[in-house]
């Protein structure tokens, strides 16, 4: 009789064959003495195997898992904690960018450009508005002595010797007084060069 | 629950009847929705089998006790992304064996004195076959369990692994291919030729077994 194959009779004594294969095998184990003695003694090796014993974890091993558990579980709510705060500070960041980018962008738009022609107008006049009352009181005063007739600018020249004009400046500065006293005129309601009506 | 917590008054009953009748899927479903008592209850049902699996891949008794946390902690880390596609057992075994693989190939210096590169063992199959004095007289020395483990560690790792969850781990031929990812004839193949290099290496047991 011709023997099965090793792996055949490994199978069987295992339980690695399904029920067809395995119904063989074990018809040819009644016939072949040298067959069944391979599985007999596969049959004792998986006792000696089973003598193989291992120990019980060590005490210390269940605590020492839900430490790492435990220790993974702050660990994440950490990362979690970190990234909250970091997309908070994002936010805040980005917010002050767009605080300083807005006043930047305002500045910018509000910015009067220096032009030279009119810094040159500027600055005699903010100083003839504030000198004003004074100047206006010296305009009167250079008015009264003429005739009447004449105007403030050419009083202003013809006395200028009188109030001590010496320079361009002053010069300049008597002409918008004269807008000035224009402007007295026109707030006294009298029609310029025509004598004041006595009631 | 904070793991203190299980260990007092009502959730100890609660979690060993849990024990009993809640099947491992469940187990880790809860898990995955933030349980911490139904890991508890997993890392006591699996603490045993995984310390014991590692023991027989890995020699230093250390080393597989911190193999079996880590898989305990992947199987926590992962719990979010957990899908019951296979038995808990398949996902959890593949983890391990994965790991014992790992750390057995990271100490191949020190494993290849044993291993060698023959893939049934040559060198170590020499060694148990021939001197049949030696056998007797570790046999004498009641040295068997030792015999047997280092029978077992001379295997080729994969038939190392696929015999340790066999017969160790009671793990089905079928779910040992998945835990594997090779074919199920192919873990049929690697359990024949184990348990045959096995018996052969182990002969002069089978023998005084007999007697």
């Amino acid at each position: 009789m011709k023997c099965l194959e090793t792996e055949k009779l490994i199978g069987y004594a295992y339980r690695l064959l399904d029920e067809p294969a395995a119904s063989r095998v074990r018809a040819h184990l009644g016939d072949c003495p040298r067959c069944r003695e391979i599985v007999e003694q596969h049959g004792r090796l998986d006792a000696v195997l089973s003598e193989w014993k291992t120990e019980e974890p060590s005490p210390e091993f269940d605590a020492r898992v839900r430490l790492a558990v435990e220790a993974q579980k702050s660990g994440s709510n950490a990362w979690a904690v970190w990234h909250w705060q970091w997309a908070r500070g994002l936010v805040l960041a980005s917010l002050g960018v767009l605080i300083i980018a807005g006043v930047v962008l305002f500045t910018l738009s509000h910015r009067v450009v220096p032009d030279s022609s009119r810094v040159a107008e500027q600055k005699p006049r903010q100083a003839t508005s504030a000198q004003a009352p004074a100047q206006v009181a010296n305009f009167h005063s250079l008015a009264v002595p003429g005739d009447g007739s004449s105007s403030p600018v050419q009083a202003v020249h013809g006395n200028k010797s009188a109030v001590g004009f010496t320079n361009e400046d002053k010069v300049t500065q008597a002409l918008e007084d004269y807008d000035l006293a224009a402007n007295f005129d026109l707030l006294s309601e009298l029609p310029k060069g025509e004598p004041r009506v006595a009631n | 629950m904070s793991f203190p917590q299980l260990f007092r008054g009502q959730s100890v009953v609660y979690n060993v009847a849990t024990m009993a009748i809640e099947n491992d899927l469940d187990l880790m479903l809860r898990v995955r929705d933030g349980d911490t008592a139904s890991f508890e209850i997993l890392l006591r049902r699996y603490r045993l089998p995984m310390v014991s699996y590692f023991r027989r891949m890995v020699r230093d008794q250390g080393l597989a006790e911190d193999l079996a946390q880590e898989v305990f902690l992947r199987v926590y880390k992962s719990r979010e992304r957990y899908q019951p596609e296979a038995k808990f057992t398949t996902w959890l075994y593949r983890i391990a064996t994965n790991l014992a693989l790992n750390a057995i190939r990271d100490r191949k210096d020190e494993v290849s004195s044993t291993v060698g590169d023959d893939p049934d063992g040559g060198t170590e199959f020499e060694r148990f076959v021939d001197p049949q004095p030696t056998v007797e007289q570790r046999l004498v020395q009641g040295d068997r369990e030792r015999l047997i483990r280092q029978a077992v560690e001379a295997l080729p790792e994969n038939q190392r692994a696929a015999v340790l969850l066999h017969k160790y781990q009671e793990v089905d031929y079928r779910q040992i291919a998945r835990i594997l990812r090779v074919s199920e004839s192919a873990v049929k193949s690697l359990l024949f030729r184990a348990y045959e290099t096995l018996r052969l290496r182990l002969e002069p047991m089978l023998r005084e077994g007999r007697i």
